[in-house]
């Protein structure tokens, strides 16, 4: 999950525009990081030692890991160690930036570890499987503070970045989130919560987004904002809503009433609300917060 | 029992949702699949077609999952409703057991849950 919010960085800082940071989300599942992009990650190398390897590449036919050996720069352990590391997602965005010369070796240097010490994070944080410091990140990015719902807000959308990823896709970048007054929705799906979480959730897009949004759901190419578009970007806000629910139950001995979802086109949402914004390659869709 | 011979009714107000499961029991071989967008419907239908089974959403409009699962044990104390729903908190869990509830299965459904529910109730 640190890849969205890394994507968010790269794109706030105008390393990247939304295009390019979209067109690379998408390439990014079949890229996997090289060892120069690990190299950099872990701090073996810089981005001008690993220019000059390239550069000796070109010249003779050897590996990289085998030639920044043979260089100076690594041993043979740390090159097993960083192919290990291969798998990770925000390293593979960006060797995708660099192939596709949005940014260079050394750009994308700067931009990590200028990431990494703004966030106070490590490697271990990246590999860290109890999401401990992504739900910081993510309180971080969100900043409820002042909201007596604080912790619950930023529960409600920590789960909510999970849901997404694994019904939807991994393919967005978060925009800065907003704290909007009343304002025109598009396409949206809603639903009220009562109890120990009293809000008005609400997905909402325009029409492409809307259709396409429901059509990763669904698992099925939806042509129309029809009543099928409808039904699964309802039911996609009602399994998070639940899930969440089910959290808070279990978590904290708290209960929240789900009400039926409703569905409108061209109203009005009602602020103050959080405005949770998501680029997609198909378009950018918006999660609203009214608590 | 055999899935070919079973009836089953599916109660959600998602259309999304009833055509999922309608599609996942056709492929278990399920012989009649029936559909309610909403609690009253899905008591009506319940005694209009006496289903084998009843698969029933809670957060619905008009009349909840568990009204529904009421009205229709009053009207058939046999009959086997599963509760499928994403608000498996305890507290629905309990109340939806306590009312006579066959089962419940938490959303996301996956298929291999459902083949296993039919091949429970054909045993």
């Amino acid at each position: 999950m640190f890849t969205q919010f890394f994507g968010n960085y790269l794109l706030n800082k105008g390393l990247v525009s939304s295009a390019q940071l979209s067109r690379a989300l998408s390439d990014q599942k079949n890229t996997r990081a090289k060892l120069g992009v690990l190299a950099i990650n872990a701090g073996f190398m810089t981005a001008q030692q690993v220019d000059e390897v390239h550069a000796e590449q070109q010249r003779v036919d050897m590996r990289m890991g085998d030639l920044a050996v043979r260089m100076g720069y690594l041993t043979n352990e740390q090159v097993d160690m960083l192919l290990s590391q291969q798998g990770m997602a925000h390293l593979a965005l960006g060797q995708t930036l660099i192939e596709s010369g949005v940014m260079t070796n050394s750009e994308f240097a700067d931009a990590l570890n200028n990431y990494k010490a703004e966030n106070s994070l490590t490697d271990i944080d990246f590999a860290d499987k109890t999401g401990n410091k992504i739900n910081e990140i993510i309180a971080h990015f969100y900043n409820f503070e002042g909201e007596p719902q604080k912790d619950l807000l930023t529960e409600y959308v920590t789960l909510l970045f999970k849901n997404i990823i694994r019904f939807i896709g991994d393919d967005f970048t978060p925009l800065s989130p907003e704290k909007i007054p009343s304002t025109r929705s598009s396409f949206s799906a809603i639903q009220k919560t009562e109890g120990a979480f009293v809000s008005t959730t609400i997905f909402d897009a325009a029409e492409s987004a809307y259709i396409s949004f429901a059509s990763r759901y669904a698992g099925e190419t939806l042509t129309d904002a029809d009543e099928m578009a409808d039904a699964a970007n309802g039911e996609f806000l009602n399994l998070h809503n639940g899930l969440f629910t089910v959290n808070v139950s279990n978590e904290r001995s708290q209960e929240i009433k789900l009400l039926p979802q409703e569905f409108q086109k061209g109203g009005t949402i009602q602020g103050p609300a959080y405005r949770i914004a998501l680029v997609f390659p198909f378009g950018t869709v918006c999660f609203y917060i009214a608590v | 029992m055999t899935a070919e011979s079973m009836k089953v009714l599916i109660c959600d107000d998602s259309m999304f949702v009833r055509k999922k499961l309608a599609a996942v029991l056709k492929n278990c071989g399920v012989g009649e699949v029936i559909e309610a967008s909403d609690g009253e419907q899905a008591v009506e239908m319940f005694k209009e077609n006496k289903p084998d089974l009843t698969l029933m959403d809670i957060v619905m409009p008009k009349m909840t999952g568990v009204e529904a699962l009421k009205a229709i044990l009053s009207a058939d104390p046999k009959a086997k409703v599963v509760m499928a729903s994403s608000v498996g908190t305890q507290e629905n869990l309990k109340e939806a057991i306590n009312a006579g509830a066959f089962d419940f299965l938490q959303k996301p459904i996956s298929d291999a849950q459902l083949e296993m529910l039919i091949k429970k109730i054909t045993k």
